[in-house]
């Protein structure tokens, strides 16, 4: 492994890499990418303007854009240099017209599509890019739960929601456990559809932190992949019977990905569903050291830098088959 | 956390078409803070709300619409671009270069009738202030502000 790079993998790190990614030619070329920026995508926020509208907007200010996904006009890629907070320093930044968005970290949503009218939980909310996401989605109608637990993370959550003119959200400062156990106790009406998009070791972010390759820490991976099982249990619990759930992370632990969505699927009347994202998948892996998963774990997508020049990142989505009391 | 009620609301719609030409605003109004309304488009049931907020702290609903201040109804900066199209009244074109300073947090010298005052760039609305007549005073909230210096041929 080549030794040029500013923060480097840990032994640990590399080895568990390289059983994900056996081929050395595919380990190198994640390595590779791994030490590069990502590319600039934005989201255009079809609550205030429309892609084209956008797109004129941005290409008068001589900023060249592509929209890659024919699927998703809304998704854009800044292909022209453009200084370092630029992005976030224009007009229409401030008038709310686009979210500066990872291209990777849009697929939960487009996996969860969410539908106007729809009842919707986002437990695990702040910064807002995928709340905001929801609500464009849903185009302001029915109702998006918005929770996270941190007063400074609320407030992050609070001005991209106002900047993007979301009307149709509330936002909860509530433990996840806590606020998923009383919500399935509680005379509301149950979700049709829930974002379990959870605190992750964020393996698949280094490309825009790389400080994570010196703070990753294995006990670290445990701790969460014991959290993210209890969100999911309680979470389930809130689920209209025939609704959607999708779970995420932006990590490649397997601990935090296959381990819980197994454990998931083991112990709750949940049928995993293939997914059809925009950008190349794999599937979810059936096995991770002494451990063997769920066979319909391998629905899930893995997504890998260097197979779309993204961040990495893990989505899933399953279908309730019955009410959990 | 108090909702508006019809007549309530009916005083606030007044206001709204009277100053910006706004026909209809098509939410729940939920007073927030001082003098401050909220707008709702979600379909949960003011009970539900309620309910809701036994379970956790509900820290904000729906989006700040509007400030109630000084007699004037001041729509929030956030809420411009979903009136877009709704808003003929009080509405003032300004050039490029006061669009820079405007977005900077900078008042304009630019003389017009007293009271609030839309302010439209190209084909957008870029703000919402005050005029004295003389001088209209910005209301552009800290975070929507411009953080570049002033292009060289203005500062």
């Amino acid at each position: 492994m080549s030794k040029n790079y500013k923060y480097e993998m840990k032994p640990l790190f590399e080895e568990r890499m390289r059983i994900l990614l056996p081929d050395n030619k595919d380990f190198e070329n994640y390595n590779k990418i791994i030490h590069t920026s990502p590319q600039s995508f934005l989201r255009c926020n079809t609550l205030k303007t429309s892609p084209n509208e956008l797109l004129l907007h941005l290409e008068r200010k001589g900023w060249m854009l592509s929209q890659p996904f024919p699927n998703h006009p809304e998704i854009m890629l800044v292909t022209s240099d453009i200084g370092p907070g630029e992005l976030g320093n224009a007009l229409e930044h401030q008038l709310g017209y686009y979210y500066i968005q990872e291209i990777s970290s849009m697929l939960p949503v487009i996996a969860l599509n969410p539908q106007p009218n729809d009842f919707v939980l986002d437990l695990c909310a702040s910064p807002g890019s995928k709340t905001t996401q929801i609500a464009a989605a849903m185009q302001n109608q029915g109702t998006i739960i918005a929770n996270d637990f941190k007063i400074d993370r609320i407030s992050i959550l609070v001005s991209n929601l106002e900047r993007c003119g979301v009307t149709n959200t509330i936002v909860t400062r509530k433990d996840a456990i806590a606020f998923t156990s009383a919500l399935s106790k509680y005379p509301l009406p149950k979700f049709d559809r829930i974002l379990l998009d959870v605190p992750c070791s964020g393996e698949g972010t280094i490309r825009s932190s790389p400080k994570t390759l010196i703070q990753w820490n294995l006990k670290v991976i445990k701790k969460l992949s014991r959290q993210q099982k209890k969100f999911f249990a309680f979470v389930v619990k809130c689920l209209k019977k025939g609704g959607t759930l999708v779970y995420s992370t932006c990590t490649h632990a397997p601990e935090e990905n296959e381990e819980v969505i197994s454990f998931a699927l083991e112990n709750f009347p949940l049928k995993a569903e293939t997914l059809s994202l925009p950008l190349k998948c794999r599937p979810g892996i059936r096995e991770w050291k002494n451990d063997k998963f769920h066979k319909e774990v391998n629905k899930a997508c893995r997504i890998y830098p260097q197979d779309n020049d993204s961040e990495g990142f893990f989505v899933s989505k399953f279908t309730l088959l019955e009410d959990i009391e | 956390m108090k909702f508006l009620n019809s007549k309530q609301k009916r005083e606030i719609q007044k206001g709204i078409e009277e100053t910006y030409g706004i026909p209809e605003i098509p939410y729940l109004l939920i007073e927030a803070g001082k003098q401050r309304l909220r707008a709702f488009s979600g379909n949960l049931t003011r009970e539900e709300i309620l309910e809701l907020s036994k379970i956790a702290n509900i820290e904000v609903i729906g989006m700040y619409l509007i400030s109630q201040k000084d007699d004037d109804l001041r729509l929030n900066f956030d809420a411009l671009p979903l009136f877009k199209s709704q808003i003929t009244k009080r509405i003032l074109e300004i050039n490029k270069d006061q669009l820079a300073l405007w977005m900077r947090g900078y008042d304009l010298d630019i003389k017009c009738e007293r009271g609030i005052v839309v302010l439209k760039y190209q084909d957008e609305l870029v703000g919402i202030g005050k005029s004295n007549t003389e001088k209209i005073f910005n209301y552009l909230p800290k975070e929507r502000k411009l953080k570049t210096p002033l292009p060289s041929s203005q500062s």
